[in-house]
């Protein structure tokens, strides 16, 4: 029951998400598509981008899900507080975290100072991708997974300890299971965004082939650089967008509406 | 006011003393609980039952005030031992059953967590066991949701008693579950709690579980214990509007005699064919050596084919209790109490006898009539029905009430 002409505008922002990338694939050269993707410009990025968002994924649940419990079980006047704090990086522009980052770890900065006098070295490196990465993606997962857990609420885990469980078995065997969903989708999007990061790892890490050259970068690389196709930039657009779509499907299929 | 409690156990399991105030709520409490013991924690909504249960659980802090189970402390000022080391169970209305787990399993994690740490494969083993005695063999690997409301509430029951609580709390285990269930449930944690001899506190506002399920009762009205005793000398003194809309019930606590309920002062009640069934068929160790005989089965089975064949009551005829009488309850309703002024001729089934008024009360549903006897009976009646029989106190009347209105419970 809904009135009709709300398909109007459902029609229009449908299309407007959906046309493009069909544009994209009106632009595709589908017979050198097979030697462009499987060039090194293109299986370099490739495998950089999978690798540093696999970890980024990971280096998120380690920290955020500790982080989404503290602010899901926390007072409603301390969850607010960390909650809008965690909120940050995701309505930041990532450019902005980009130099927020080197102005944090770059050579002169607050804390790079130190680093670079005990010889480490973080900006311009694979490891800073996957900061950078970790950055933008882990306020996905976070608010993903306390969302969970609030709707789970404490009702099962007070049941669990007055059945004589302690705190890390209730953590493990029911609070856990129970967010399953709110953790599978958080961890999906995450993933999707470090795999799309640009404009934190643009600044921060810079754009050097084989080190820092990830997959939105090859493809912004490509696109502007001199002698390469824009052939070229849709190729790997396409790459990235099939590893999204096939994340999505292989999640989806198996749980349900992962991201309801 | 000044809250009312008797020591009822020189060597009491549970003890507590808590004060706590919420808002314009306040909370003051002593109470105890013997070993063994049932006791019914009777109230209206906002009286704080369930903030009691939940200081008791630990689940929540007392501005001052002691909890001690077998003289260890679980709370003092300062001081709350977290659920997990208190040994308190707790069964609510929703059986909160964890949705990811089967019914086995979900009786096997108490089993693993709780006193008995079991590893996993006795675990498993042991909650067969449990679904056995809740009566849902073949079920254990059910997800919660597969299951119905009373399913659920029945393996709740198993999964608190499985972690093996030195006290569980009840709170209102029977308010989620529909008419016919209720009763099936209340039947299955007086015997569960008997078999295992679980001291209990049962939250409740229906009357019948207090007959049904406690040895005794505390009334608690605006954070404060107003009255305790045995159920039927609290009900039959009530000492506040709550526990006398309680009381709104005629309550019959006697003895099974030949398929009836004999009353202390020698009246019978014959009750509802189904409920003389249950009365005379289930016949669980209440105490040993009890056992229904076959007279009184045969009784009770003429009784449900033929009801002429049951003598009606009468207070002339006392018919003794012997020491095989299992002990039971009569419940009826005031409204289902005919009152007349003469003998009546048609022997119908009814219980009938007669009686002095001893008073005449404004009722919420028209006067409400007290009768002599132990227990005293209430009837009620329209103001023009009194009017018309020229009631006055000390006029004798007969009453009677239709086996069909009267419920039985064995207690």
């Amino acid at each position: 029951m809904i009135p009709r002409l709300l398909y109007i505008p459902a029609s229009i922002g449908l299309a407007l998400l959906v046309v493009p990338l069909a544009g994209l694939l009106l632009r595709v050269n589908w017979a050198g598509l097979p030697t462009l993707l499987l060039s090194k410009e293109a299986l370099e990025p490739l495998a950089l981008s999978l690798a540093t968002a696999f970890i980024a994924t990971l280096l998120c649940l380690l920290f955020g899900v500790p982080l989404a419990v503290v602010i899901a079980r926390s007072t409603p006047r301390v969850a607010g507080v960390l909650r809008a704090l965690v909120t940050i990086p995701l309505v930041l522009p990532p450019l902005v975290g980009g130099i927020a980052l080197l102005s944090l770890l770059g050579r002169t900065g607050v804390l790079g100072e130190y680093l670079e006098l005990v010889g480490l070295r973080v900006p311009f490196t694979t490891t800073a991708v996957v900061i950078a990465q970790t950055f933008v993606a882990m306020p996905f997962l976070v608010i993903a997974v306390e969302g969970a857990l609030r709707t789970a609420g404490t009702r099962f885990e007070r049941v669990a300890a007055t059945l004589g469980a302690h705190r890390a078995t209730i953590f493990a065997r029911i609070t856990l299971p129970l967010v399953l969903p709110g953790l599978l989708a958080g961890t999906v999007l995450s993933f999707a965004r470090a795999l799309g990061e640009f404009g934190a790892t643009a600044l921060f890490a810079g754009n050097q082939a084989g080190v820092t050259r990830t997959m939105p970068l090859a493809i912004y690389t490509a696109f502007n650089g001199s002698g390469v196709t824009t052939d070229q930039a849709v190729a790997l657009s396409l790459l990235l967008i099939a590893v999204a779509v096939i994340i999505l499907v292989l999640v989806g299929t198996r749980r349900g509406s992962v991201l309801s | 006011m000044t809250p009312i409690f008797r020591k009822s156990a020189v060597n009491a399991l549970l003890e507590a003393d808590l004060q706590l105030t919420r808002g314009s709520f306040t909370l003051d409490l002593r109470m105890a609980l013997a070993p063994g013991e049932v006791l019914a924690l009777l109230g209206p909504n906002g009286s704080g039952k369930s903030t009691v249960l939940e200081l008791l659980a630990g689940l929540a802090t007392p501005a001052s005030g002691t909890v001690t189970l077998d003289g260890a402390i679980l709370t003092e000022p300062g001081r709350v031992r977290p659920p997990e080391t208190r040994a308190i169970g707790l069964l609510g209305q929703e059986p909160l059953l964890f949705p990811h787990l089967s019914a086995r399993n979900n009786i096997a994690f108490a089993l693993r967590v709780g006193a008995a740490r079991l590893n996993a494969v006795q675990a498993r083993t042991q909650a067969d066991r449990w679904l056995d005695r809740v009566g849902l063999t073949g079920l254990g690997r059910s997800l919660p949701g597969a299951l119905s409301g009373g399913q659920q509430q029945r393996v709740a029951l198993a999964r608190a008693l499985a972690a093996g609580p030195r006290v569980l709390l009840l709170d209102e285990p029977m308010a989620a579950l529909d008419a016919e269930t209720a009763p099936l449930m209340r039947q299955l944690i007086r015997e569960q709690l008997a078999t295992t001899g679980t001291s209990a506190i049962i939250v409740t506002h229906d009357i019948v579980d207090a007959v049904v399920l406690a040895d005794r009762v505390a009334v608690l009205h605006d954070g404060v214990l107003i009255d305790e005793g045995t159920t039927a000398a609290v009900l039959a003194a009530p000492r506040n509007p709550f526990v006398a809309a309680l009381a709104g019930v005629n309550l019959v606590v006697g003895t099974v005699h030949n398929g009836v309920i004999l009353a202390p002062d020698g009246r019978t009640f014959a009750v509802r064919p189904a409920d003389v069934a249950a009365l005379g068929a289930t016949a669980p160790a209440v105490s040993p050596g009890t056992q229904v005989s076959a007279a009184q089965v045969s009784a009770a089975k003429a009784f449900a084919g033929d009801v002429s064949a049951v003598p009606a009551a009468s207070p002339r005829l006392p018919v003794a209790a012997t020491s095989g009488d299992r002990p039971a309850a009569a419940v009826f309703r005031p409204a289902s109490v005919v009152v007349q002024t003469e003998q009546p001729r048609h022997a119908s089934p009814r219980n009938v006898w007669s009686a002095r008024v001893t008073g005449i009360e404004p009722g919420s549903g028209g006067v409400r009539l007290r009768t002599s006897g132990d227990p005293e009976i209430i009837a009620e009646l329209t103001p023009a029905a009194v009017a018309d029989l020229g009631l006055q106190l000390g006029s004798t009347v007969w009453l009677s009430v239709k086996a069909t209105e009267v419920s039985a419970y064995s207690r």
